[in-house]
């Protein structure tokens, strides 16, 4: 999360530390961590009061800890190191007259955090990080779990035409007589089974958590979408109509998620140069590649870059501004946000966008008749990844078939020469997710109706960030934590797999045979069952 | 330790809200400066202190502190006492100054715990 702190304001001083509570609460944050957290953000927030003109503070918890950042513009502190001493303390009268300035704040801070870092420049400002370790057993992931199911399923619409389960990269669906069934624990996110189903049963779920106020109340909202989404008709006739659009939503800068994206690029192929890296370098520019390394190519997972995946970046970006993401495809949605707290970042599906524009953004706007001036764009660093000007040991692949052969060839040593790897598993990337585009053919062509848009803009300034959290192997696919338990199951599912005709039809509602046996020992095959199996049975010697 | 029961016997006034039980106190912390309290607030600790500010609310809010007692006799302004209301939080106003308050009621608290073993 992240909020302002306005210098001076003794009434008000305290409230972010105070929203913050809140949610961290609400996250079930708790005893000794919620204390420390609490004595830490008040005493950073109430320096931002007591010293400073403005301030901001974000808050991030994720990887097993807290983290809290306060940061100012005011006076910046001379010498640090007196500063962190108890009792020494530069405050106002009025302040020491209210019961601050004792000099306490920062040994205070330090004193509750498991990590300490104070950075400080006279005359331009203050910034203070406090790292706080959660308890270590909250931080494990759930078991079975490869990422928040963000995927939702109308199963009422379901025709039972099997496409879904063939489709998915994971083999996390199953299609039962009440409809498809999704194995959360193996959905990775992505986009394949929506854009295989022809009747729409598969949609991207609302994380109500972070749906909070859909569109800006401020005047510098920022709003970040794939660009595709620009040239939808669903947005506009033309992009500038789409632009206007956006502009009457509130909207003063549009940004394009591929600006970060290519950020993301840069950064790995930074990385793949520097000594040990682990080739070749998987660029994480789509988070359902980076969920399907970590629960299916877990061999892998040291050859992801440590980047946050580009949404995220983006949401870091504008930290004192309102913040809409538009997220592309499940995987987005469950990723961007989920370890910022903030209150200025609104994480939204093309959809809830295309909705907005329905329903025409905030009254103000409407009643307005002035027209708000077009938001800003800004143009791509460099040739979109993918295209033209690869280099010679870089690999590009999208499409889940092709993303799965990438990785498949890549866990068995077989891309001799390839140093970078950038794969994403809708086809042309974002573009191609059917949540975005109504047709991704049409969509990738139509990208060139952007670029009168784009001439004479600025440059983009999007910027990698660093990982907060390590990646970690899902356990989605394991059978059983248990390592001798697993092995007997596995035992009994090649029994049974056995028996099976193995023609892999899906009648039985899985999409092969060998996980139609995997879920008949796990316990969990449903209603249905193999309509061959008897059969087999009687003919087999 | 009933924060009411505490007030009986140091002589203080307390502004317990029909609405709001009266809650049970531990521990306390006595200080006269921000940091000092929340340094040494919990669920269970009485904030003693000298100071009369919405400070002192924000700080019991956050800290989940059941109550407050204001020290030297100071009267809470209805802006104070409306807050605290509003937080659930129990206000008493000692004749006292700071450091005799805080050896009075530290001496009813440790008398209640020598009670209970």
């Amino acid at each position: 999360m992240s909020c302002r702190i306005h210098g001076g304001d003794f009434d008000q001083g305290g409230q972010a530390t105070r929203r913050l509570k809140e949610k961290l609460v609400r996250l079930g944050v708790s005893g000794a961590v919620l204390r420390r957290a609490m004595i830490a953000a008040y005493e950073a927030e109430m320096n931002v009061v007591i010293h400073a003109r403005t301030g901001t503070l974000w808050a991030r918890l994720g990887d097993g800890k807290l983290e809290l950042e306060v940061a100012d513009e005011g006076p910046g502190i001379p010498d640090v190191q007196l500063a962190l001493q108890e009792g020494w303390s530069t405050a106002s009268e009025k302040a020491r007259q209210l019961g601050f300035g004792a000099g306490l704040g920062l040994p205070n801070i330090r004193r509750n955090s498991d990590r300490f870092e104070i950075e400080t420049r006279v005359g331009r400002g203050t910034r203070v990080r406090s790292t706080i370790l959660l308890d270590a057993a909250a931080a494990e992931p759930r078991p079975g779990c490869a990422m928040d199911p963000a995927i939702a399923v109308s199963a009422e619409r379901c025709n039972r035409c099997l496409r879904c389960i063939f489709s998915c990269p994971t083999g996390a669906l199953r299609v039962h007589d009440s409809g498809p069934l999704l194995r959360s624990g193996l959905c990775v996110g992505c986009t394949e089974c929506a854009a295989a189903c022809t009747r729409a049963v598969f949609s991207i779920r609302d994380r109500e958590h972070l749906r909070r106020e859909l569109l800006p109340e401020g005047q510098e909202a920022v709003i970040v979408l794939p660009r595709a989404l620009l040239t939808s008709p669903l947005l506009g006739r033309t992009p500038a109509a789409a632009l206007d659009a956006l502009a009457r939503l509130g909207f003063r800068e549009v940004r394009f998620t591929e600006e970060w994206e290519d950020a993301v690029q840069r950064e790995a192929r930074l990385h793949e140069s520097r000594p040990g890296a682990a080739v070749p370098v998987i660029a994480p520019v789509c988070p359902a590649v980076t969920a399907l390394v970590e629960s299916r190519f877990p061999s892998l997972i040291p050859n992801l870059a440590l980047t946050a995946s580009p949404l995220d970046a983006a949401g870091e970006e504008f930290p004192l501004r309102p913040v809409v993401l538009v997220a592309a495809c499940a995987a987005q949605l469950a990723s961007a946000g989920t370890s910022s707290l903030t209150d200025r970042l609104t994480v939204i599906t093309p959809a809830d966008l295309f909705e907005a524009l329905r329903a025409g953004g905030p009254a103000a706007a409407a009643a307005s008749s002035v027209a708000p001036a077009r938001p800003l764009l800004r143009a791509p660093r460099e040739v979109t990844s993918g295209t033209a000007g690869a280099a010679a040991h870089e690999l590009y692949a999208s499409g889940a078939r092709d993303v799965l052969r990438a990785l498949s060839a890549a866990e068995a040593g077989a891309l001799d020469g390839v140093r970078v790897l950038t794969l994403r598993l809708c086809a042309h990337g974002c573009s191609g997710s059917p949540f975005v585009a109504l047709d991704p053919f049409f969509s990738v062509l139509a990208g060139p109706r952007l670029l009168p848009l784009l001439s004479g803009a600025p440059e983009s300034d999007a910027g990698a960030v660093s990982r907060s959290a390590p990646y970690r192997q899902r356990t989605g696919m394991r059978l059983d934590a248990d390592m001798a338990s697993a092995i007997h199951a596995l035992g009994r599912i090649d029994e049974l797999l056995a028996t099976l005709p193995g023609r892999d039809c899906g009648a039985c509602g899985a999409p092969a045979c060998a996980l139609y046996a995997e879920d008949v020992v796990m316990g969990r095959s449903g209603s249905s069952s193999c309509p061959h199996a008897s059969l087999t049975r009687e003919v087999s010697p | 330790m009933k924060m009411r029961e505490l007030a009986d016997q140091i002589g203080a006034k307390i502004y317990l809200d029909s609405e709001i039980s009266d809650p049970e106190v531990t521990h306390l912390v006595a200080a006269d400066t921000a940091s000092g309290l929340i340094a040494g607030a919990s669920p269970v600790t009485l904030l003693v202190t000298g100071l009369a500010n919405l400070q002192l609310i924000r700080i019991a809010e956050l800290m989940d502190a059941p109550g407050l007692c204001l020290a030297g006799a100071i009267e809470p302004g209805p802006g104070l006492l409306d807050s605290a209301r509003a937080s659930g939080l129990t206000i008493m106003t000692s004749p006292h100054g700071l450091e005799k308050t805080r050896r009075l009621l530290e001496g009813c608290l440790r008398g209640a715990g020598a009670a209970r073993r």
